[in-house]
């Protein structure tokens, strides 16, 4: 039994908290999806797994970052444990062995790294002529290379916007819409509109619908949005008074 | 632990943990393969696909909707790949997508939820097993928060700082496991960026191939615009677009028929769905009989034929169709409000008898079938009854123009009785017509009869003139400044009454008299009237007959007058010639009796009778002594003396070549 | 007759949009009208003198009786509505131009072929003349207390003038001219409905001189200048109901303002209107 150091406490004490973010957000995920009939908003869903896998990362960065540390500790029962009727929790606390599921799908990853270890190594002269056969540092390269670059042009996008960036490239007045009125091209209104009204001038269709549910009549779908309300300054009553007797008050 | 942390590999990979999360619901997606049945998918290929889903949430940046959708993105995408690697595999694969029924889908969907949710829980085990060390360890030198982190039934059965730890030397890092550490996260890390750059590429094809559809329908809408269609939101489906061909001021259920959706095919194009109409191609088929055979009927459109392929023909034939059944549908209205004109019904034709031996009759056939062998010599009936058919279908129209001037009008203060929608007039107007064309056929046929035997017996009669349907002014200039348009100045004029004129000049200078004829085609009374004016001034006692009903009121009338002018002719022709000529004196000059004094009891009597096919004038020399008085006298008449000359054909002719030779010869 | 209305204000901003939104509700085109109203009031106690002076001849039988009714009930503002083209902005008095085409009457729906009679309105003229304007006098009660929640519900009547100086003939009534404006609107029709969205204009202000009769020319379309500055309109659903006992005619009445004010609920607020504003009383 030996004393440990500061050092090695809180890197522990840090990892059980990683471990209490990930097992609470695995929680949430179950308890919503027990909850919801049958499924969560898909855009719950993607959430919940993004923040799962964040919290797997930050346990894994812990674990890596502090490997030479954590690799000197070894843990084992001690003289209070009731060895006897525990002995099952013991062996699952202390497993080191991994879920055969896990092993299969570090074998996986083995083969498939393994394969391309290979590649790469085998004729080191030969230009790689497929992406299957770039060299470590190529590889390396190209992965720092992906995300930012896949980032980049998810930004290029203007996803919810009236007119694509190629015909934007293209000009929008030659894009043959249909429409008698005329779309916005909120990167135009953008510049020009500096309150940053962010898109709230959407043009909507406003149609009038007969009323669902067997009632007659119909209905407008879509509340007007306006840019510039003005609103009347002369109350209703002021104007009706005057159209009366021909006097405001 | 240790073991965990030595086979974590570098940061920004999995870690064991991780791996018992991702191996789970990734498991779904693969499940979902099965279920679309795609036998060209390698077993190899299957079990790559593990492990997927949770790279691709976190690499994707949330970029690419649900989770479902990602996933039938692929497998859309993957189909479509596969399919221009060329297996007609694919369009199968979707009919047994499209063929799974609803309640399939939902279990389906329960199922992978389940799976989801176990896996999720198989992942929570594992983590909190990890916590459940780590605070297990932790409670020697920070119990508190050790323990509450602590699962109950550890907490429960295991007292607090009961794993010691040892520290010892770490074992030096083998090479082999290094490696092996390594080669487990690139390969994995290949892994996904393979499968991340395949999913985004086979997204891209999907989201061009989409593009393309969207583009393929949206270019039929504007074409459909383009031929001057309306397209509007669907009323009871917001997010569909619609047709309109419908006609806005029929009777409701019609203008409710008058929309259809255009809904988007899987590759895009654009069909048309007309809701619950019934099928077929109705047709008014308008028939002309003449002694109850069919002697000229018309046929269907082009436009009506079944056989439509492209859009704009489909909505055309809607169109049509909503319009035949309205127009049907009208026409029943009003001849069920015609029945005392003769006119009957039954379920699908109507009946109405035009003159003596013609009719019309309209029937609701459908086009396909409504073709009909072309009677012989039919060319002029049939031409009648495209005329009818026409006019009851310009009718209509105008009658929608009429419901909506009606509609836009300032209301009526509200009453606690609807107004009833009249009977729209659709063929009253093309009888109204028939009938007085007819009519005046028969006055014109009349007075060529009856003045051509006035011709034949040598009277110059002036020619008389006819102006059939003179009610008509199509030619004038219509009034520019009203809101009406030229074309509805148009139809009003037709709506007026119909009138035609005949005036015949007679022998005697400034002498004639006119026929008048008036047919309402709108409102009652209905039937052709007539007036005669008589403008002979010869005889100022003579009424003009005015008002009549009867077309043989009207033959009498003019054989009236004529006879009238024949006498006076006859009784003024000497006249001039010589005023010691002896004078037929007209005596009794409405029937046509003269009398030419001889000496004191002797005259000769004239009878002339005109009718439309002859003239006879007949003399007879009378003594009668006592002179010229009746009574007692009358017994003592005696004809001596008779001569008849008639009108005769040439190969038998006259003594006289005309009646005044005979006449001349008479008055000698 | 009886009237049942409810209004609402409508910003300037929402004008073109709601005019393609009634346009799309009725199925209809708005037809644009422009109407003259001279407002006046009663400065005589009912019960004097009737109406049997001046031109009163000239008035059909139907409408001298509503005219009596109207004018003898109490002290009442009430007014004379005359429609009038645009083109009769601007355009010189029919008096100043030698042989101005006479003002043809504007078409009674009464008189014409039935469907046919939408008022084929006179040819845009270059003169307006004043003498030939027709006028109809509208008589508006003040709206009912509080009897029919939800809707404003008043006793009106309307009468059409016959062509005589209108000002001598309200004045030998005991009317005496008060002020002018002009209403300018679209007017829609929905089954008995019909929908006005309009707004007031005033006349040019001619200096500190007071107008005490009607102006016997119009001034240019753009000198007139709408009452509510922001140029904001007002929405009005009318139902008039020839029987105010006939208890089934006015909750129908009320039942179709109701469901037009649900279809429009998402557009605009129709409400009934503050008594008092609509208070003809002479006080």
């Amino acid at each position: 039994m030996a004393t440990l150091t500061n050092d090695q406490i809180k890197t522990l004490e840090q990892s059980r908290q990683r471990l209490v973010q990930l097992t609470r957000s695995l929680g949430s995920l179950i308890g919503s999806l027990n909850q919801s009939e049958p499924l969560p908003p898909w855009s719950s869903l993607q959430t919940q797994a993004s923040i799962i896998s964040n919290n797997l990362v930050s346990v894994s960065e812990l674990l890596s970052d502090n490997r030479d540390l954590l690799s000197t500790l070894v843990a084992y029962p001690g003289p209070e444990y009731p060895g006897r009727t525990q002995s099952n929790a013991l062996q699952q606390l202390l497993r080191t062995k991994l879920d055969p599921r896990v092993e299969d799908w570090v074998e996986r990853g083995r083969v498939q790294g393994t394969e391309q270890a290979n590649l790469s190594t085998a004729n080191p002269s030969v230009p790689a002529p497929s992406a299957e056969k770039l060299s470590e540092a190529e590889l390396a390269s190209l992965w720092e290379w992906a995300p930012l670059a896949a980032n980049e042009e998810a930004r290029r996008r203007d996803w919810g916007a009236n007119y694509t960036l190629e015909e934007r490239e293209m000009g929008i007045e030659n894009v043959v819409t249909g429409l008698k009125r005329t779309l916005e091209d909120e990167e135009e209104g953008d510049e020009e509109d500096e309150e940053g009204e962010e898109g709230e001038e959407e043009m909507e269709i406003v149609g009038v619908h007969r009323k669902s549910g067997g009632g007659s009549g119909v209905e407008f779908d879509i509340a007007p949005h306006h840019a510039h309300p003005v609103h009347p300054v002369v109350p209703l009553p002021d104007i009706l008074r005057f159209m009366t007797t021909g006097k405001m008050v | 632990m240790m073991s965990h942390a030595e086979c974590s590999p570098p940061r920004h990979t999995s870690t064991p943990i991780q791996v018992a999360f991702e191996v789970a619901p990734t498991v779904p997606f693969v499940t979902m393969g099965d279920t679309f049945n795609l036998p060209l998918r390698p077993h190899l290929e299957k079990g790559d696909h593990h492990d997927t889903l949770p790279a691709e949430i976190s690499q994707i940046n949330q970029q690419w909707g649900s989770f479902r959708d990602v996933n039938e993105e692929v497998l859309l995408a993957k189909m479509a790949e596969e399919d221009a690697a060329g297996g007609a595999v694919e369009s199968i694969e979707e009919e047994d997508e499209n063929e799974m029924t609803t309640t399939e889908r939902l279990e389906e969907l329960y199922k992978k939820r389940a799976e989801m949710l176990q896996f999720a829980m198989t992942a929570h085990t594992e983590a909190t097993m990890a916590l459940d060390f780590v605070s297990l360890l932790l409670s020697k030198w920070a119990p508190r928060q050790a323990e509450s982190c602590m699962s109950p039934y550890l907490k429960h059965a295991v007292p607090l700082g009961s794993i010691d730890v040892d520290i010892v030397n770490p074992p030096p890092l083998l090479d082999s496991v290094a490696q092996n550490s390594k080669a487990v996260s690139s390969g994995w890390r290949l892994y996904n960026f393979n499968f991340a750059s395949k999913k985004l590429l086979s997204a891209a094809g999907r989201l061009e191939n989409e593009v393309d559809i969207e583009a393929r329908y949206w270019d039929s809408v504007l074409e459909i615009k383009e031929q001057g269609w309306k397209i509007c939101r669907h009323p009871r489906e917001g997010q569909t677009l619609a047709v309109q061909y419908g006609f806005l001021e029929a009777t409701p259920v019609f203008r409710n028929r008058g929309l259809a959706t255009l809904r988007r095919a899987h590759d895009g194009t654009l069909n048309l769905y007309k809701g619950l109409v019934p099928p077929g191609s109705p047709f008014v088929r308008v028939s002309v009989l003449r002694c109850s055979t069919v002697t000229g009927s018309t046929t269907p459109p082009a436009s009506l034929s079944d056989t439509a392929k492209t859009i704009h023909q489909q909505i055309l034939h809607a169109r049509d169709s909503v319009f035949e059944d309205e127009l049907f549908y009208e026409l029943l209205r009003e001849a069920k409000s015609m029945m005392d004109c003769g006119v009957t019904t039954r379920h699908n034709s109507i009946q109405i008898p035009v003159t003596d031996d013609v009719e019309i009759l309209l029937e609701l056939v459908d086009a396909e079938e409504s073709l009909r062998d072309e009677p012989e010599n039919a060319q002029l009936d049939t031409q009648l009854a495209e005329g009818v058919a026409y006019s009851m279908r310009i009718l209509l129209s105008f009658a929608h123009r009429l419901n909506h001037r009606r509609r836009i009008r300032p209301p009526a203060p509200l009453a606690s009785e609807k107004p009833r929608t009249p009977e729209y007039h659709l063929f009253r107007p093309s009888l109204a017509y028939l009938q007085h064309v007819s009519q005046a056929r028969c006055v014109e046929s009349f007075i060529h009869g009856i003045t051509g035997v006035m011709r034949s017996s040598g009277f110059q009669l002036p020619e008389y003139t006819t102006e059939i349907l003179a009610s008509l002014k199509i030619n004038q200039n219509l009034p520019p400044m009203t809101e009406l348009s030229a074309l509805e100045s148009l139809m009003i004029n037709f709506l007026e009454p119909i009138e035609s004129v005949f005036k015949v000049n007679l022998l005697t200078p400034n002498s004639s008299f006119t026929i008048k004829m008036r047919t309402n085609v709108l409102e009652p009374p209905y039937g052709t009237h007539f007036n005669v004016t008589y403008d002979l001034p010869a005889i100022p006692d003579l009424r003009s007959p005015g008002n009549l009903e009867m077309r043989h009121e009207v033959e009498a009338a003019v054989t009236h007058a004529l006879l009238l002018d024949i006498v006076t002719k006859v009784s003024s022709s000497n006249k001039k010639s010589s005023n010691n000529m002896k004078q037929w004196e007209a005596i009794y000059p409405h029937i046509g009796e003269l009398r030419l004094p001889l000496d004191y009891d002797t005259y000769k009597k004239m009878q002339i009778s005109l009718s439309r096919d002859n003239l006879t004038i007949s003399t007879n020399l009378i003594h009668s002594p006592g002179g010229r008085g009746f009574g007692e006298a009358f017994q003592r008449k005696k004809t001596v003396e008779s001569k008849t000359w008639t009108l005769r054909s040439s190969d038998n002719p006259n003594e006289h070549s005309s009646a005044l030779d005979f006449v001349a010869a008479e008055t000698a | 007759m009886h009237e049942l209305l409810l209004f609402a204000s409508v910003p300037v901003h929402q004008h073109a949009e709601l005019l393609q939104q009634l346009a799309g509700l009725t199925g209809m085109q708005p037809r644009h009208c422009f109407e003259r109203r001279l407002i006046f009031k009663a400065y005589r106690k009912p019960g004097q003198p009737n109406a049997r002076v001046g031109a009163s001849q000239d008035l059909q039988k139907g409408d001298l009786q509503r005219v009596n009714k109207m004018l003898n009930g109490g002290m009442f503002y009430t007014q004379l509505v005359g429609s009038v083209q645009s083109a009769h902005f601007g355009a010189a008095a029919a008096d100043a131009v030698a042989g101005g085409a006479p003002a043809a009457p504007p078409a009674d729906p009464d008189t014409n072929m039935d469907g046919m009679d939408e008022a084929n309105p006179p040819l845009p003229r270059k003169s307006y003349d004043f003498d030939q304007q027709r006028w109809s006098l509208e008589f508006r009660d003040i709206p009912e207390a509080g009897t029919r929640s939800g809707v404003t519900a008043r006793v009106m009547a309307t009468a059409a003038l016959p062509a005589v100086d209108v000002v001598q003939l309200m004045n030998a009534w005991g009317y005496s001219f008060v002020t002018e404006y002009i209403v300018e609107g679209d007017m829609f029709v929905q089954n008995d409905t019909a929908i006005y969205l309009h707004r007031v204009l005033h006349y040019p202000t001619t200096g500190d001189q007071e107008i005490r009769s009607p102006r016997r020319q119009l001034p240019n379309l753009d000198q007139m200048a709408p009452l509510e500055k922001t140029g904001s309109y007002v929405l009005q659903a009318s139902i008039t109901v020839q029987d105010s006992t006939n208890q089934d005619a006015m909750k129908t009445a009320s039942q179709h303002l109701f469901a037009l004010r649900e279809q429009l609920r998402s557009a605009v607020k129709l409400e009934p209107a503050d008594r008092l504003a609509l208070d003809t009383r002479v006080k």
